[in-house]
């Protein structure tokens, strides 16, 4: 059992790493900022019975996550269970240079991944679907295991990584698009 | 790329990465790799953006908001009491 007085000292620590997911979740900072402070109250309310010792960044992520879908999900009766298309796997990595010189290729690989800007990154993560991005969101921002993914999100682990596979690959063409529209990939060029 | 042993890395690409695959099998990526040229820069690239994903989606907490959260908590904490 925790004890309430330690909740700022012991929960704030994680605060940049809250509002951060519940920017991508939100995609606005107002509600970022309501729903990372709703999450923090439920969290102090509910804190006696949080068991200390056990994952305290986790625990908070889960009622980040559930705050989240009952207050923003649009249809509040079902989580929305969008399907992304098929993309192929190795997708960024097989559009960029060419074989015939690795040395080129790495040049490429450098561009792209230096020249991908925040906004990129982000936009990629928001326009995945709720189902893909928040498990993206776990792993990629957070750095959760599988299990604690699935433990957050209430789905089994099979399910946490096959949308973590696919979820990543779409971002993999969104940032193809951007990389393509900053001029940072030559025309034409792909890996066989 | 080409061949079973390539097929076997990527198909374990994601759980190499995230550290969530069994030993048996990192052992054989991790042999396949250092034999695998095109395989260990794939491999890479996908580490590299692994990286840049993190690094470009954390968010600087506004101050005004720290503030706000601060005396919300504050707030709840007194009228708890």
């Amino acid at each position: 059992m925790a004890d309430q007085a330690d909740f700022e000292r012991d929960a704030t620590q994680y605060t940049r790493q809250l509002y951060s997911a519940a920017m991508r979740m939100t995609r606005n900072p107002s509600d970022a900022e309501d729903l990372v402070q709703e999450t923090f109250l439920k969290a102090y309310r509910a804190y006696h019975t949080f068991e200390e010792g056990t994952n305290l960044k986790a625990w908070l992520y889960r009622i980040l996550t559930n705050t989240f879908i009952n207050k923003y999900r649009k249809d509040t009766r079902r989580p929305s269970e969008v399907d992304l298309g098929t993309v192929e796997d190795l997708y960024l990595y097989r559009r960029i240079g060419s074989e015939e010189s690795a040395e080129v290729a790495r040049t490429t690989e450098d561009r792209v991944l230096d020249g991908l800007v925040e906004s990129d990154i982000k936009k990629a993560v928001e326009d995945l679907p709720e189902n893909f991005r928040l498990p993206v969101l776990l792993a990629d921002l957070e750095g959760f295991s599988y299990k604690e993914i699935a433990e957050i999100l209430e789905i089994p682990i099979g399910t946490v990584m096959s949308r973590l596979h696919r979820g990543r690959k779409a971002m993999q063409k969104s940032l193809w698009e951007f990389a393509t529209k900053r001029g940072l990939v030559p025309q034409g060029a792909e890996r066989p | 790329m080409s061949g079973r042993e390539c097929d076997d890395a990527l198909t374990n690409l994601y759980q190499y990465l995230d550290k969530e695959i069994e030993v048996t099998s990192l052992e054989q990526i991790r042999v396949h790799l250092e034999d695998c040229s095109g395989c260990l820069r794939s491999f890479d690239f996908e580490a590299r953006l692994k990286i840049v994903v993190r690094e470009r989606l954390s968010e600087d907490v506004p101050a005004a908001f720290l503030e706000r959260l601060r005396e919300a908590l504050a707030r709840e904490a007194a009228s708890s009491l």
